[in-house]
């Protein structure tokens, strides 16, 4: 058909930087007990379908929240646990030296 | 296609194995004599998915791409009709053999690899899920590629779809930051392959999929875990490939012109490790006829052969949309266990216990995989998405009981975020326990985050498909 326009194939993910109403991020966050309420067939298909969306990204920036904070405990526990390590190879040095 | 039912055509020899949308078979068409691999897709899953690996395929005219010859319907399943390639895959090779490559197999596969590289870039078209997996091999060493699963082309569809496709270690890192992707999403892939293939799994195959997808955007590229076992060209090659930056990474063209790939041995060179793996797989089968246990033995050839790589089910890996679910194939063969017949058969890198080689302890004879804990989880998880699939749209829209949050272990949570001077007083031995526990505390974590979000997702999902079909009907 047309000539490939010089870029990226794949576009990014549109729904990158686009700012997420707050009232879904409410949504998202509020117990699950009034869901029921909301009638989401009042909106466009396509409205609905940028919700989804936005809901997938607000899943994966959690998720990513998530991973991040075992990072740091994981960085954390390895640096005491060798921190052990080296201290007790001291310690045993020193008791070797004392000899 | 056809009127003729396939069975009349073909005769179905034995399962080769089994992905994320069905089984292949090895199968002989009837009038010409001539031995053929069989998809069978059951039509319930993501058609529209494997249209687009079908409408690939049959775009493709290449001696390295593997060929497609047509389709069929038989029943509720689909019937992908292609070349056969004797060999299997490179992982397929590695695990029966449980070897790495050397360098001079490794440069011969990437050569054919790089041409069907070149051939697919040509044409604007990205695989999208290059590794050992699917790569495949013919009886005379020739490589070609498989698997468009996950291949796609600009549509204005792909747009909209904000999901990340692939396989989490080998995906590039602007893939996984899905700020857009061309090509060399693919080239970067290559060179993951190319340590797979050097070292037994991809950099990170080690560590919770999850981690690895944040890992492979913030950290450094990988390289070689021994440097020194290698030649200065191929850790040039594998540095080319790993260039963060896609603009500078080199494209399929340039890469066949490395010097790397320029000393390439024809395919000759691969026949003896192409025949160990068969005589292994041959021997294999033997044992499984003697043998008493067969639970997943397939027939082939109406012998006895063993099929590990089918066990495996594709998943939704955590944050992945992963459409071709190979998280969890490839988390199998990236791993080297202990082959079937006992014998450990290591090459150069057992050295350094880095966990390239996992021996597992073989009460059942070595016949159960090495076999990370997180697999259960995903392989849950498919079946929970695969019954949500399966299930129609309720046409009364009832709200969804919430999903049962069942939170026993949050004895490390609450302690996570804060400052971690505590550690200090710990015993060393509730250190390390704490360490081991991190990661299924973290999947438990993601596991409540994803129920909550499917639980939220939900009803949206259910107007939209009501709204479409109001649509239609008007
Ligand atoms: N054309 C073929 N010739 C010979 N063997 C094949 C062929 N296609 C597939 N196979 C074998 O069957 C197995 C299953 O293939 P399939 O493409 O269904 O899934 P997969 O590559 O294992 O996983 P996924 O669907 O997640 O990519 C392969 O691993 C390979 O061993
Ligand atoms: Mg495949």
């Amino acid at each position: 058909t047309q000539s490939q326009p010089r870029g990226n194939l794949v576009p990014a993910n549109p729904y990158l930087n686009t700012e997420i109403p707050e009232w879904l991020i409410v949504y998202s966050k509020a117990p699950p007990e009034h869901d029921h309420k909301l009638k989401w067939d009042l909106f466009q298909l396509n409205q609905m379908e940028t919700f989804d969306a936005m809901l997938n990204r607000l899943y994966k920036q959690e998720c990513e929240k998530i991973v991040m904070k075992y990072e740091r405990y994981r960085t954390a526990l390895n640096r005491e646990i060798e921190r052990r390590k080296k201290s007790s190879v001291i310690s045993t040095d020193s008791n070797d030296s004392a000899n | 296609h056809l009127a003729k039912s396939p069975e009349e055509v073909f005769d179905l020899l034995g399962k080769l194995g089994e992905g994320s949308y069905g089984s292949v078979f090895k199968s002989l068409h009837k009038e010409s004599g001539q031995v053929l691999a069989i998809k069978q897709v059951p039509v319930d899953t993501d058609l529209q998915e494997i249209i687009k690996e079908i409408s690939i395929m049959q775009q493709c005219d290449s001696p390295y791409i593997v060929k497609y010859y047509g389709s069929y319907f038989k029943n509720t399943d689909l019937w992908i009709v292609m070349e056969y390639c004797g060999a299997g895959s490179v992982a397929d090779i590695m695990r029966l053999r449980n070897k790495v490559l050397n360098e001079e197999e490794i440069a011969t596969i990437l050569y054919y690899t790089l041409k069907g590289l070149e051939y697919l870039h040509s044409k604007r078209k990205i695989h999208r899920d290059i590794k050992a997996g699917n790569i495949l091999l013919n009886t005379e060493g020739h490589a070609k590629l498989a698997d468009f699963g996950v291949a796609g082309q600009l549509t204005d569809t792909m747009a909209k779809r904000n999901t990340v496709i692939g396989t989490p270690y080998w995906m590039a890192p602007e893939v996984i930051q899905e700020i857009g992707y061309d090509c060399v999403a693919d080239i970067w892939s290559l060179g993951i392959t190319a340590l797979e293939m050097a070292e037994g799994k991809p950099p990170y195959g080690d560590i919770h999929p999850m981690r690895a997808i944040f890992m492979i955007p913030t950290k450094p590229p990988p390289s070689f875990r021994n440097p020194d076992k290698w030649s200065p060209d191929f850790i040039d090659f594998v540095s080319k490939c790993l260039v963060k930056n896609p603009e500078q990474r080199a494209t399929a063209q340039e890469l066949l012109q490395h010097e790397f790939i320029r000393n390439a041995k024809p395919v000759t060179i691969l026949q003896r490790m192409i025949l160990e793996a068969k005589e292994i797989q041959e021997e294999q089968t033997l044992n499984t006829v003697n043998g008493d246990e067969s639970g997943e033995d397939e027939i082939e050839a109406g012998t006895m052969v063993r099929n590990d790589e089918g066990t495996m089910k594709g998943s939704q890996a955590g944050t992945m949309q992963s459409e071709s679910g190979t998280v969890i194939c490839n988390s199998e063969q990236s791993t080297m266990v202990e082959s079937d017949l006992g014998t450990m058969v290591i090459n150069e890198s057992d050295e350094e216990d880095d966990g390239t080689m996992k021996r597992h302890s073989t009460a059942t004879g070595g016949k159960e995989k090495y076999r990370p804990s997180y697999l259960d989880h995903f392989e849950k998880k498919e079946q929970e998405a695969q019954a949500q699939r399966t299930q129609p749209p309720a046409p009364v829209p009832q709200p969804v009981p919430p999903k049962q949050i069942t939170p026993p272990h949050h004895f490390q949570r609450s302690l996570i975020d804060g400052d971690f001077e505590f550690l200090r007083n710990l015993k060393y031995e509730e250190l390390e326990r704490r360490l081991s526990d991190l990661d299924p505390e973290m999947e438990r974590e993601i596991d409540e985050l994803r129920a909550r979000f499917q639980a939220k997702r939900q009803p949206i999902l259910e107007a939209i498909d009501a709204k479409k079909k109001r649509q239609q009907n008007f």
